[in-house]
C-alpha cells in the first residue's frame, strides 16, 4: 500500500519486465476472488431448490455472499491496476522510514502516537544492510517468487496424494519428505532419502502401530 | 463459590495421571513449534488437531490447553533472540526484547517474558473460572438477531479493523464464508455447490482448510523465498536466568498493565492478541518517555514485559468466551471450535450443563499447563533455541508429511488430500500478495453460524429486516461496531498523512545528493 518510499526501479531479468503487467501479478488475487464468485453463481443458478422452502431459502445467503465477492473483484483490480506492486529493490531504506511503514497499519497506529522522537537507536545497521543485499540477490533471480521450488513442493504432495493408497503410506509419505526437503533447497539427496524412509516409518508406527490411525500400508503390507 | 467448588472438582479430573500426562505432552509440543521459526500456536494445533482422534475428549483438550499456551511461550523466546516472531501477537515483544537480548541481557528477557505470560495467563485464567459460567447465563438470552450482530461484529472487526487493507481483509472474509456454504443446507437441506460430487456433500471440512491455510500454504510460501536468507541473528543465551529484585520491580507494574489491557480483548472479537499486545507496548512506551532517564530503544524491561502479559491473558479469556459462548475470537480459537464439533460437543450455555466434567476438567488444566510451561521455559529456554539446529528442509519435510497424515487420518480419502493441496496452493497466492489468513478463518467458521441465524431471525419475523435491529443487545453491538471504524478510518488516514511526510523529509536529501 505505500509505495511512495520506493525509487529506484533497477531490477534485472524479471519476468515481464517492462511490460504492463510488471508489478500486476497481484491481478491474481481479484482472479481467484471472481472466479469463486462465478463458481457461487453458477452453483446458485443449477440449485434444486423445494417449491415448498421457507422463505429465506438456501439460495438467499450465497446470494449476498455472491455479490459482495463480484464487487470486491471489481474494486481489487482497479486497486492494483492503478498501484502497482513495488516489485523494485531498494537499498538501505533509512530506519525511519520502515518504522514509519511498520507504524502505519491501523492495529499499529495506536502505538504510533508513542514513537520516541527524534529516532534514538533501531535495527543496528548490520542488519538493514544484510536485509538489502538479500533483496539484491534475489533481485538477481528470474522471477520473484522461486516457481521451481514451488513445483517441488506442489507436485511432491500431489504424487503423494495420488500414490498413496497403491504404494502405502511409508513410501508415498518418504516421497512427500524428499520433494519439501529439495524444494528448501537441500543438496544431499541420498542422504535426505534415508532421512525420508525412517522419518516415515518412525510416523507410521506410532501412529497407526501404536495409535491405531488407518494409513494404509499399500504395496509393502500383506502382499508378500 | 458454586465456581470453586466445580473448580475443584476440575482438578481432581485433570490431575489424573493419565491426563496430567496428555497437559505436559502439549506443553512441551506447544512450545517446540512456537519456537520454531515462522510457526506459531494456531498451526501447532491445527496440525494436532486429527491427532487427537485417539484421544478422548477431555484428554484431547487438556493437550491442546497446552499447546495454545505452550505455544504463546515459545513465540516469545523466538522473538527475543531471534527477532523472529512465530505469529502476530509476538510482533510487540521483539521491539525491547531484542534489544536487550542484544545488550546482553537474553537470560533476563526471556524470564521477564515467562513471567509476564505466566501472570497474565493466570489471572486471566482465575477470572475465566468466575465470568465464565455468568457469560453462559448471559448467552441464553441472546436470540438468533443478537447471535448473528455477534458473528457480523466479528466479521467485520477481524476484516477490516484489524486487516492492513480493507480490501484484502474483506476479500479473505467473503472466501472463508463462501466455502463454508458448500455442503447440503442445514435449514432446507437442498444440495449447494456440490456439482453432484458426493465428497462435497458434508462441506469443505475445517481441518482441511485450517491446515490447508496455516500449515501447508507456509510451507510453500517459505519454498517459494528459500534465497531470502537474512544474516542469522540468533543470540545466544547463557547466564543468570533469573529477575533481580530491582529488575523485578520495574517489571510488576508492567505486567499487571498489560494483563488489565489484555483481559477485555479476550470478549471482543478482533482477530487475537495482537491488537493489545500493541496497545500494551504503546502504553508502556507513553509511560517511559515521560520518565527522566527513558529506557525504551535500549531494551526496556517494562516494553518487553506489558506485551506478554497482555497476550497471555487475552489467550485466557478467550478459551473462557469460546467454552461459555461458542465464539472463536482468534485463528486460535477457531480450531479449537472445531476441535469440539468433531466430537459432537457444541460449546456455548449448554456446555456447562451437559459435559460439566470436560468443561471444568480444561479450566483446571490451564492452571496446570501454566504452571508446567513456566517450569520448563523459565530455567530451560535457551535448551529451547538448539531446537533451531534442525535443518529447514526436513523441518518443513516433517510438516508438510504431518498435513497429510492429519487429513489422511481424518477423511481417509484421497479427494481430500487434493481439496488440501489445492488450499494450500490459495493460501500461498494469498500471502504472496499480503492477503491476511486469520478472516478466512473466522468466516469459514463463523459463517454457518451467521447464516442460519439470520436466516432464523428473518423467517421467525416473516422477512422484516427490522428485526436484526429490535432489541437493545443488537443495537449496542452494532453501534459499537460503527464507532470502531470510524475510530479506525480516522487513525488510518492520519498515519497514511504522516508516513507521506516523513518518508519525504527522509527521501527529500537523499535524491538531491544523488542527481
Amino acid at each position: 500500500m505505500s509505495t511512495q518510499t520506493h525509487t529506484n526501479t533497477a531490477r534485472t531479468g524479471h519476468l515481464g519486465e517492462g511490460t504492463w503487467w510488471q508489478g500486476r501479478s497481484g491481478l491474481l488475487v481479484p482472479l481467484i476472488m471472481g472466479a469463486f464468485s462465478t463458481y457461487l453463481l453458477v452453483g446458485i443458478l443449477t440449485m434444486e431448490v423445494a417449491e415448498d422452502a421457507d422463505k429465506p431459502g438456501p439460495q438467499f445467503f450465497p446470494m449476498i455472499i455472491m455479490i459482495v465477492g463480484y464487487a470486491l473483484t471489481i474494486l481489487l483490480t482497479i486497486a492494483y491496476i492503478r498501484n502497482p506492486e513495488p516489485v523494485d529493490v531498494d537499498d538501505e531504506q533509512p530506519a525511519e522510514a520502515q518504522e514509519d511503514r511498520a507504524f502505519s497499519t491501523p492495529v499499529t497506529s495506536a502505538v504510533a502516537a508513542s514513537r520516541l522522537e527524534p529516532h534514538e537507536e533501531d535495527e543496528p545497521a548490520a542488519d538493514r544492510r544484510a536485509l538489502a543485499e538479500a533483496k539484491a540477490a534475489d533481485a538477481k533471480h528470474r522471477t520473484h517468487s522461486d516457481f521451481v521450488s514451488l513445483a517441488w513442493g506442489a507436485g511432491g504432495f500431489a504424487a503423494f496424494a495420488l500414490i498413496l493408497e497403491f504404494a502405502g503410506w511409508i513410501i508415498a509419505a518418504a516421497l512427500l519428505f524428499w520433494c519439501v526437503a529439495r524444494s528448501m533447497g537441500s543438496k544431499k539427496p541420498l542422504f535426505d532419502l534415508t532421512v525420508a524412509l525412517t522419518f516415515s516409518s518412525l510416523v507410521y508406527i506410532a501412529f497407526a502401530v501404536m495409535l491405531g490411525l488407518n494409513l494404509p500400508s499399500g504395496i509393502l503390507g500383506g502382499g508378500f | 463459590m458454586d465456581a470453586l467448588m466445580s473448580l475443584f472438582e476440575g482438578f481432581a479430573h485433570a490431575l489424573t495421571p493419565m491426563n496430567l500426562l496428555w497437559v505436559v505432552v502439549g506443553c512441551f509440543l506447544g512450545t517446540a513449534v512456537g519456537v520454531l521459526p515462522g510457526l506459531g500456536s494456531s498451526m501447532a494445533v491445527a496440525l494436532l488437531l486429527p491427532m487427537t482422534f485417539a484421544l478422548d475428549p477431555t484428554g484431547a483438550f487438556i493437550m491442546f490447553a497446552g499447546v495454545y499456551f505452550g505455544g504463546l511461550f515459545g513465540d516469545s523466546t523466538m522473538a527475543i533472540l531471534m527477532n523472529t516472531p512465530g505469529q502476530a501477537s509476538a510482533i510487540a515483544s521483539t521491539f525491547e526484547g531484542h534489544k536487550m537480548a542484544r545488550a546482553g541481557r537474553a537470560p533476563q528477557a526471556l524470564a521477564t517474558a515467562a513471567i509476564g505470560a505466566f501472570i497474565g495467563g493466570f489471572i486471566s485464567c482465575f477470572l475465566v473460572v468466575f465470568v465464565a459460567p455468568a457469560l453462559a447465563d448471559l448467552s441464553t438470552s441472546f436470540g438468533p438477531a443478537e447471535y448473528f450482530a455477534l458473528a457480523l461484529f466479528a466479521f467485520v472487526a477481524t476484516s477490516s479493523v484489524v486487516a492492513d487493507s480493507v480490501l484484502k481483509g474483506l476479500m479473505a472474509l467473503v472466501l472463508g464464508i463462501g466455502i463454508s456454504v458448500i455442503g447440503i443446507d442445514s435449514v432446507s437441506g437442498t444440495e449447494r455447490f456440490t456439482f453432484g460430487v458426493p465428497e462435497l456433500f458434508d462441506g469443505v471440512s475445517l481441518v482441511t482448510v485450517t491446515v490447508g491455510i496455516l500449515a501447508l500454504g507456509e510451507v510453500f510460501f517459505i519454498a517459494s523465498r528459500i534465497r531470502r536468507k537474512v544474516n542469522d541473528n540468533t543470540i545466544n543465551a547463557s547466564g543468570r536466568p533469573y529477575l533481580s529484585r530491582k529488575e523485578f520491580g520495574e517489571a510488576l507494574p508492567a505486567w499487571l498493565r498489560g494483563t488489565a489491557i489484555g483481559l477485555p480483548f479476550g470478549v471482543i472479537p478482533v482477530g487475537g492478541a495482537d491488537v493489545p499486545t500493541f496497545m500494551a507496548y504503546g502504553l508502556e512506551r507513553k509511560l517511559d518517555s515521560r520518565r527522566k532517564d527513558p529506557q525504551f530503544g535500549k531494551g526496556a524491561i517494562r516494553g518487553l514485559a506489558g506485551p506478554e502479559a497482555a497476550g497471555s491473558a487475552t489467550t485466557g479469556i478467550a478459551m473462557g468466551a469460546l467454552l461459555s459462548l461458542g465464539l472463536p475470537i482468534s485463528a486460535t480459537a477457531a480450531i479449537m471450535l472445531a476441535a469440539f464439533r468433531q466430537y459432537g460437543l457444541q460449546p456455548g450455555p449448554l456446555l456447562f450443563d451437559r459435559s460439566p466434567e470436560l468443561v471444568w476438567g480444561l479450566l483446571a488444566s490451564f492452571f496446570i499447563a501454566m504452571i508446567v510451561l513456566l517450569i520448563i521455559n523459565l530455567p530451560f529456554a535457551p535448551l529451547w533455541a538448539k531446537l533451531l539446529k534442525i535443518p529447514d528442509p526436513y523441518l518443513y519435510g516433517g510438516i508438510a508429511v504431518f498435513c497429510g497424515l492429519g487429513i489422511y487420518a481424518t477423511s481417509a480419502s484421497t479427494f481430500e488430500l487434493l481439496i488440501l493441496l489445492g488450499i494450500g496452493i490459495i493460501s500461498f497466492v494469498l500471502k504472496r500478495y499480503g492477503v491476511p489468513l486469520a478472516p478466512l478463518m473466522i468466516g469459514m467458521v463463523l459463517g454457518p453460524l451467521a447464516e442460519s441465524n439470520l436466516r432464523d431471525a428473518l423467517l421467525a419475523a416473516g422477512g422484516d429486516a427490522a428485526t436484526l435491529v429490535s432489541s437493545p443487545i443488537t443495537i449496542v453491538l452494532y453501534l459499537v461496531l460503527i464507532g470502531a471504524l470510524v475510530y479506525t478510518g480516522i487513525g488510518r488516514v492520519l498515519a497514511r498523512k504522516r508516513q507521506k511526510q516523513t518518508t519525504q523529509e527522509v527521501l527529500a536529501p537523499a535524491n538531491s545528493s544523488q542527481s
